[in-house]
């Protein structure tokens, strides 16, 4: 379609999945210029929070085809990381991040090997079950954790020693975090270890007998989306100012799962169309929250039944189909995406 | 109250809550365990069987009445979201999974925007308390486990003695060749599936006849009825009911001594010790309906 897209390098042609996203995301940076109102700057500092997460939890179910009940517990870890480090060290912003991220790989790793042990469905249940455990952990945790009433963080950030704590400066400090996580993530379903993981994904034994050590890689995806849910937990922490256990507790996870569902988990786009879409919706329908999750929940049941890939994938499906009438010719998209049905509907 | 009547008392407790635990763990084990359908929305079924009974009750309908209506209600319901969604999920149960979960938010915020998302209950249907030496017997409590375990034993012949039962095992077992031999499986699906729902409409009624619910009771219960159902091996009522009471009565121990705020720990750390250790449950189940590969 395009001539300066053709030259078809593997790297060129992954590289056109990103640059519509990052396009968006440069857009989604200008939207202050039009001095919005700081409703619609805290639901939107809110998506891209979610959003991150998000991008985590597609290298896991989008590319490894292992779905988590429990992403939004991750994010808990992380958030309360970043609480605890604040209040008892004086520890910023800044420094939580790493440590977040650490502590929910680390959280990760230890529900994923006895998770992941057990296999099929049943990961599904222990990881939702582990998530309803921390929500009762972090209720009974007494002052350490706050209890129910859950932790209040005090502090500034700032950056360079600029106050981020301003609702438009800590909106395009979150699209640079969302940015971040869109070409992290895209890194890792381009690298060889992405390669690895849809490996798992489409066939364990199949992979297991290419020697790929099955179980070790996926503890490690798991481990990853740990690092995602981290770091959107601290920026959910200092954006929030406080935090309680029933954030993270499994119906969140629902939500999360939700999104990247709606969004399509193995594209690129997946997680922000989805973390937007779901965000603004009830704004632009004008539903108060009881009207908007049932409309979510029938939003999510119509999607696996019938675009078992996600909204996006489905509209860029159909457009293909359009294209397809005139003269037919197969393009091998190295891209996530999958376009024939047998892959589509695993 | 001497310490072996506080004993007495907390057996009893946790009798009665055992009792729906282990209703809505033999409707998960049924379905879980013999069509592969995870439906987590089962404790939504169960809490719209109260709310149905609430309805009912609240109109002037006498409690049994009101249950055998919230029985009907919630087997029809079954009934619709089988043939109407479970039933395009079949060949791939994390769909159906994720199908449920989307069910849970739709029924949850459809009975918050009709009933409100307040508490809701029913005057005890039995208000006798019976004193045996020290202990203090509710009449309701002795009702909910009674009609428990008549419900139950049913289930149990229906599924090892008949007919029926026979030839459903056989489709479990061997779904091609069942149908082979003239069963007709996918009608099958849909009879367990109802009889589950109908069974967790039954839970909610009896729920409520001791607590007061809300429109998220269903999300604990369902965790602790598949926590039950996978103790006590998928597909085996039997395994269920001995999970079920064992449970039961762990919380109700807990609650009694002072532990009641871990009391929905345990159902978890149960679970995923089991899982962990006994994939196949304590008591030996079917090792999970066709296990996607």
């Amino acid at each position: 379609m395009i001539a300066g897209a053709q030259p078809n390098g593997p790297a060129n042609a992954a590289l056109r999945s990103l640059l519509p996203v990052l396009a968006v995301l440069v857009l989604i940076a200008l939207v202050p210029l039009l001095s919005p109102s700081n409703r619609f700057l805290s639901l939107a500092i809110s998506a891209g929070i979610n959003v991150i997460a998000l991008y985590g939890l597609s290298v896991l179910f989008g590319q490894t085809g292992i779905l988590s009940m429990g992403h939004a517990a991750l994010v808990g870890v992380g958030a309360y990381t970043a609480a605890i480090l604040s209040r008892d060290y004086g520890i910023g912003f800044w420094l939580a991040l790493p440590a977040a991220a650490l502590a929910s790989a680390v959280f990760a790793m230890i529900v994923g090997i006895p998770s992941l042990r057990v296999g099929g469905h049943h990961f599904v249940i222990m990881t939702f079950a582990f998530g309803q455990l921390l929500a009762i952990v972090l209720t009974n945790g007494g002052d350490y954790t706050g209890a129910a009433t859950g932790l209040d963080l005090t502090g500034p950030v700032t950056l360079f020693g600029a106050d981020m704590s301003d609702l438009t400066r800590y909106y395009l400090m979150v699209v640079a975090f969302v940015a971040a996580a869109a070409v992290a993530s895209w890194a890792i379903i381009n690298s060889p270890y992405g390669r690895t993981l849809r490996a798992i994904r489409e066939n364990e034994r199949l992979a297991a007998s290419l020697g790929i050590n099955v179980g070790r890689h996926k503890i490690g995806a798991f481990v990853v989306s740990g690092v995602f849910a981290g770091i959107s937990g601290v920026l959910l922490a200092h954006f929030l100012g406080h935090i309680s256990p029933t954030q993270f507790a499994s119906f969140p996870s629902i939500y999360l799962a939700l999104m990247v569902m709606i969004g399509g988990a193995r594209l690129i786009s997946g997680p922000l169309a989805g973390g937007i879409l779901v965000a603004f919706l009830p704004e632009v329908l004008n539903l108060d929250p009881v009207q908007s999750r049932i409309v979510y929940g029938a939003c999510l049941i119509a999607v696996i039944l019938l675009l078992p890939e996600g909204l996006i994938a489905g509209a860029v499906q159909a457009f293909r189909r359009l294209l397809a009438r005139k003269p037919k010719q197969e393009r091998e998209d190295p891209d996530t995406t999958c376009t024939t049905p047998s892959e589509a509907r695993r | 109250m001497r310490a072996v009547d506080i004993f007495i008392q907390q057996i009893l407790n946790g009798l009665s809550i055992a009792s729906v635990i282990t209703l809505i763990a033999v409707g998960v084990t049924l379905i879980f365990g013999l069509t592969g359908i995870i439906n987590f929305a089962h404790g939504e079924f169960l809490m719209i069987g109260g709310i149905v009974t609430w309805l009912a009750v609240s109109a002037g309908l006498s409690f049994p009445l009101a249950a055998v209506l919230a029985i009907l209600a919630v087997g029809l319901m079954g009934y619709g979201l089988e043939r109407g969604i479970f039933r395009f999920t079949l060949e791939r149960p994390t769909n159906g999974f994720i199908v449920s979960l989307g069910l849970i938010v739709v029924l949850q915020h459809v009975v918050v925007l009709f009933w409100n998302p307040n508490q809701k209950s029913i005057p005890r249907p039995l208000t006798t308390v019976w004193e045996v030496g020290g202990v203090r017997i509710a009449s309701v409590r002795v009702m909910v486990i009674l009609i428990t375990i008549a419900v139950v034993a049913l289930s149990f012949r229906m599924i090892t003695a008949s007919r029926y039962g026979r030839a459903l095992r056989a489709s479990v077992e061997d779904r091609d060749t069942a149908a082979l031999m003239g069963i007709p499986v996918r009608r099958y699906i849909t009879g367990v599936f109802v009889l589950g729902s109908a069974l967790a409409g039954l839970g909610g009624a009896l729920l409520i006849a001791l607590f007061p619910i809300t429109p998220f009771t269903g999300g604990t219960m369902v965790m602790k009825g598949f926590a039950v159902a996978l103790i006590g091996g998928l597909g085996n009522i039997y395994g269920a009911v001995a999970a079920g009471l064992i449970l039961g009565i762990v919380e109700g121990f807990s609650a009694g001594y002072g532990f009641s705020q871990w009391t929905d720990a345990y159902s978890f750390v149960l679970m995923i010790l089991v899982l962990l250790f006994r994939p196949h449950g304590l008591f030996g189940g079917t090792s999970g309906p066709r296990m996607a590969s």
